[in-house]
């Protein structure tokens, strides 16, 4: 009897294991063993954690590209791929760069988090390895003057400017309340956002600060439904933050407009709060999901899962890179670099041509979450709403 | 006034699930004087095998509250069962040596069940279908969300039920014995093993409810939702005394009030901070808890 509940016992213990009924099984993709010979890729990302799920599309976006243009390398191959966990954590970004570098990467393509790329940068750089973010957007990350850093996505000073333009000149706002939560990127975009308010007669109602990993928005949502602002802009790490704060602005009865930005732009938004999604405005890289090179990302991505909102950056940061490698013949960093500026081509994402500190420019229009799913809605370079 | 009364309602949900969390650890510390770090655990996978059960059930069509309770009576059935499991097979083997080997395999059964939620049900978010309970009434300007309300009542049942199964039947004077004195219940006729399975069945029961209602206020669960409430928890049950039932009560809506308040008057930002700085008070001068008793810790 005593053997029999025993056992019982560690049978349930295994079936607490096993509850995975309807578990989302994503690919995930042994890291290869390492060759001798060939070029190493690293990818850095939050892997675990609650920004997780970027940290993912950026390893599945390199691992895109690698399966795209391991053909094309020749004698340079085969490509292979690194993944580390950086948790969105500086000191584990720090130690994972560490990681990499022992490993003999190249190049790396990451981070998310820009709190985690620019502690990150430090060791790589040191090592002359490349550092590619397909998603950090603070403005820092490429003002330190590395000479390996290199940017995909755009600029929070522009994506700031195409906020708060979109605020006076499509929705005509007098007021505005902005909420964000604390990270070097949520809180410099917001930053940005509050001072461009002053210059274009924008009234800053209130600026609230939250938690990272707070789910629980209840305190801010009051101040904001009291105070009546004609925009509330909300600045979080990610979507699975956003989530929860837009079930409660339902909730609670808030009617004003909702102006996000790059890092709620995620399918994942949509999945968590449903309805409660529909009609918030957000900030994002302008992408032409038309285009051949699109097609071809989103062809060599489709076993990997729906692509997520730095899926195709991190793509074409990667392809960026293995372009110049073929073009310099070598991994050696100086002649890779040179080809890197050379560079000119129509990317998944984007036109790709870096610039001389790193940038490769920003192309922010609002998007519009509409029947879940996000539209283009608002251009801010002319003023001229999308057409259906 | 107006976020007065709002704070006030979302400080009452919040600090009632708390309390239910709370309760868990500190009947288990009542009964065998070990903090069980797993506790927070049992509550992530009851959000979870909460939204694998109403995911389920809404996909069959069966209306909302008929899935909110069959999936809240099968999901507390699994924690109970989960939590007995763990007891025998980490707990009990180990329950004549030192505290701090109890202690630390708390700590790694902690780890083994969180990493077992991430490698099983996925390192995203997972969204719990629909609201469930939608729409709500204004009272002098703050909002009730009808979701609020059924998990306050929820909340309250199963506090009321718990009350009455400790003080008012023969299944909780043994249990308050066994608290007490081990060997002296043993030696009245008590099977303190059973009595110490049952306390650990009923607060993982609790914490399974708690964990199915948050899921359902915010939308969605992760793998590692058990650690931070699991924490705010525990130093509930301390303010309130640990150890005591009562006290583990007012010590979650205590937690829960400070936090909204906090975050409603002086800023978000600092709401944690101050729910710590006033337990840090409490205990200067009141260093067995608000509710806690004196203890002669020679005893155990």
């Amino acid at each position: 009897m005593k053997r029999a509940l025993y056992f019982l016992s560690l049978l349930l213990l295994v079936s607490f294991v096993a509850i995975g009924c309807g578990g989302e099984k994503k690919d995930e993709k042994k890291a290869e063993a390492p060759k001798a010979a060939g070029i190493k890729i690293g990818s850095l990302g939050p892997l675990t954690g609650q920004y997780a799920a970027d940290g993912n599309d950026i390893k599945n976006g390199v691992l895109a590209a690698i399966e795209v243009m391991n053909p094309e390398m020749g004698a340079l191959g085969p490509v292979t791929l690194q993944a580390e966990d950086d948790a969105c954590d500086p000191r584990q970004a720090v130690a994972a760069a560490n990681k990499l570098i022992n490993e003999k990467v190249t190049a790396v393509i990451g981070a998310y988090c820009s709190s985690a790329t620019i502690p990150a940068a430090e060791p790589l750089m040191a090592a002359k390895i490349f550092m590619i973010t397909p998603a950090s957007t603070n403005e820092k990350v490429t003002e330190s003057g590395h000479k390996f850093m290199y940017r995909t996505c755009g600029r929070d000073d522009d994506q700031s400017k195409a906020a708060v333009k979109f605020m006076t000149d499509q929705l005509k706002a007098k007021a505005v309340y902005i909420v964000d939560d604390k990270t070097t990127y949520s809180q410099g975009l917001a930053d940005n956002v509050e001072k461009l308010c002053a210059g274009a007669n924008l009234k800053v109602l209130g600026h609230e600060h939250v938690n990272q990993g707070d789910k629980d928005f209840s305190a801010v949502l009051t101040k904001v439904k009291a105070a009546k602002p004609d925009v509330f802009y909300v600045s979080l790490q990610n979507s699975a933050a956003a989530a929860p704060m837009l079930i409660q602005i339902a909730r609670m009865g808030i009617k004003t407009k909702i102006l996000a930005q790059d890092a709620v732009y995620h399918p994942q938004l949509m999945e968590l709060a449903k309805k409660d999604a529909e009609g918030v405005y957000l900030t994002f890289g302008y992408t032409d999901k038309e285009t051949p090179s699109y097609k071809k990302f989103a062809d060599a991505y489709k076993k990997l899962g729906e692509p997520g909102a730095y899926s195709a950056y991190a793509y074409d940061s990667a392809v960026a890179y293995l372009k110049a490698v073929k073009a310099a013949g070598g991994t050696d960093p100086e002649k890779v670099k040179a080809e890197l500026m050379k560079l000119d081509f129509a990317g998944a994402s984007k036109q790709i041509k870096y610039k001389e500190n790193g940038d490769s420019g920003s192309n922010y229009v609002i998007q519009v979450v509409k029947d879940g799913k996000f539209e283009n809605f608002w251009n801010p370079e002319n003023g001229q709403l999308y057409k259906k | 006034m107006e976020v007065f009364l709002q704070q006030l309602v979302n400080g009452i949900t919040l600090g009632g699930v708390y309390a239910l969390v709370a309760l868990g650890y500190t009947m288990v510390y009542g009964i065998i004087q070990l903090i069980n770090f797993a506790h927070g655990e049992i509550f992530a996978a009851g959000g979870y095998m909460g939204v694998i059960l109403i995911s389920w059930m809404v996909a069959q069509g069966y209306p909302p509250f008929v899935c909110l309770g069959v999936a809240l009576v099968l999901a507390m059935g699994y924690c109970a069962l989960l939590a007995m499991a763990v007891e025998k097979l980490v707990y009990k083997p180990l329950r004549s040596s030192s505290r701090l080997s109890v202690l630390l395999s708390a700590l790694g059964m902690s780890i083994f069940l969180q990493n077992g939620l991430m490698l099983t049900q996925g390192v995203y978010d997972r969204a719990y279908p629909g609201e469930m309970v939608q729409g709500g009434f204004e009272i002098g300007g703050a909002m009730v969300s009808y979701m609020q309300i059924v998990i306050v009542g929820i909340t309250v049942a199963l506090l009321v039920g718990l009350n009455t199964l400790v003080f008012k039947t023969r299944i909780g004077k043994a249990m308050r014995a066994t608290a007490q004195d081990k060997t002296m219940s043993a030696l009245v006729g008590i099977n303190a093993s059973r009595i110490i399975s049952l306390t650990f069945a009923i607060g993982a029961a609790l914490a399974c409810a708690a964990g199915i209602m948050v899921g359902m206020y915010y939308g969605s669960v992760r793998y590692d939702m058990g650690f931070v409430l699991g924490v705010k928890a525990f130093s509930a049950a301390v303010l309130g005394g640990i150890g005591n039932i009562t006290g583990a009560m007012l010590g979650g809506l205590l937690i829960g009030m400070i936090e909204v308040f906090a975050a409603g008057y002086i800023s978000s930002e600092y709401k944690d901070v101050f729910a710590f700085i006033i337990l840090i008070g409490v205990l200067y001068f009141m260093p067995t808890g608000i509710m806690g008793e004196n203890v002669d810790d020679t005893r155990v």
